[in-house]
């Protein structure tokens, strides 16, 4: 393989292609690396207020957000279609198990059209949250979700500070992180 | 949100506009004070304690002499460190900085109460205001759930209730459900009800009232009671004369 950048048509050949393709798979990495940093600057909500709304949960009882001023919210976007919703739905009641007395609150969000569809997935999951339905989707319009799942974390103070837009297990780190700098304000 | 508040008609004989300017003098009054407490708070947080003579006390009083009329205790804030530079006064200039913030947060408190009247009587003048307010009474036999609304046939609101709003509302609390502007003339209010009633059932009921919007603003109350010889919730609309 050569280093040198090819001048003349005898160079061509092997080696171009192959650092061709070494400069793609440099790029694929810087943009593996810069893809979480990117996700959280698009996001227009944020640094700024959190919009408030009040929801039907699945088990019966409303839910109002502007209630949990003092606390740290974490909302969750999900769907019956979604199929890493359900881990992160798991994973989501083990952090909520493990920070509730720290003055955690965590709500899942279903923004399915049939409120039946997400009535079903919310009693085959077991979670220690209340499952919200949004069948009109005024709330997840509010909260611009544009990709499942979606997990949105609002500080005390009720600004939103964090988003993450995919579950994986780098993901699922950084969420811990980023949760315990909220939970240690 | 709840809001447990009443709503109190505006004097007799006092314009809209009276109330509008005297606002405003006094929200420019209240950000003359903070800021003239401000500039005069900082300079002794900043210095050093220095003898009498010094050039920072002077300057800290310099704007106090030419300001129309500053405050008491904030004159006598800026003075402290002038006239006691010794450490034993130290608690004394404390305290009196803390007078000076604690009356800060009150004329912030009251700036903030002047523009959420302003902004109200901006956005809903009195000849056009209508508030409908909702309370609860006993509910035994009905546990609140949700609201909705209709005022000439259109949707004005559908409110969902947390279990502490409906804990509010039982103790005694008025909400203000909606407040918006109509024009004087004839119009028909409906509220549905929705809930669960006795033994636990799903129950929703309406209740609809025809009024009359005057010049003067209209006010509504949604009021939901137990009649205790049929065992059953009761909703009535009552006109606020």
């Amino acid at each position: 393989m050569s280093w040198q950048r090819p001048d003349g048509p005898a160079s061509r050949g092997g080696a171009p292609r192959a650092a061709a393709s070494l400069r793609l798979c440099l790029l694929a990495l810087a943009l593996g690396a810069g893809l979480p940093a990117a996700a959280q600057q698009s996001y227009p909500l944020l640094g700024a207020a959190a919009p408030n709304f009040a929801l039907r949960a699945a088990n019966g009882g409303n839910v109002r957000l502007s209630e949990h001023r003092g606390e740290v919210v974490v909302l969750s976007f999900w769907s019956s279609r979604c199929y890493p919703c359900r881990a992160q739905l798991a994973a989501l009641s083990r952090s909520l198990a493990t920070y509730r007395s720290a003055g955690l609150a965590v709500y899942g969000i279903g923004v399915d059209d049939d409120p039946g569809q997400s009535q079903d997935f919310a009693h085959s999951v077991t979670v220690d949250f209340a499952l919200l339905l949004d069948p009109t989707k005024v709330v997840s319009r509010s909260y611009q979700v544009d990709n499942l799942p979606m997990t949105v974390l609002i500080d005390r103070n009720g600004t939103v500070r964090y988003v993450l837009r995919d579950y994986s297990a780098a993901s699922s780190g950084l969420y811990l992180q980023q949760l315990r700098a909220l939970l240690n304000e | 949100m709840l809001q447990p508040t009443f709503p109190q008609a505006p004097p007799a004989g006092r314009s809209a506009r009276a109330p509008r300017a005297a606002t405003g003098v006094r929200l420019l009054a209240a950000v003359w004070a903070l800021a003239s407490a401000l500039a005069l708070a900082a300079p002794p947080a900043a210095a050093p304690p220095a003898p009498a003579q010094s050039s920072a006390p002077a300057s800290a009083v310099a704007p106090a002499a030419t300001a129309p009329a500053p405050a008491p205790g904030a004159a006598a804030a800026a003075a402290a460190p002038a006239s006691n530079p010794a450490p034993g006064e130290a608690p004394a200039e404390t305290r009196s900085l803390d007078e000076d913030i604690q009356g800060l947060k009150k004329d912030v408190v009251d700036l903030n109460k002047d523009l959420f009247i302003l902004e109200e009587e901006l956005l809903f003048p009195a000849n056009t205001q209508v508030a409908v307010f909702l309370s609860v009474d006993v509910g035994d036999f009905f546990a609140l759930d949700s609201v909705q609304l209709k005022i000439d046939q259109k949707e004005v609101i559908n409110y969902l209730y947390t279990p502490r709003e409906v804990e509010a509302l039982l103790k005694g609390g008025v909400q203000r459900l909606y407040i918006g502007n109509l024009k004087v003339g004839p119009h028909e209010l409906v509220a549905f009800f929705n809930g669960k009633g006795p033994n636990d059932r799903p129950y929703k009921r309406g209740a609809s009232l025809r009024f009359e919007k005057g010049v003067g603003a209209k006010y509504l109350e949604l009021k939901i009671d137990d009649r205790q010889r049929k065992l059953q919730p009761e909703f009535e609309i009552k006109d606020w004369e």
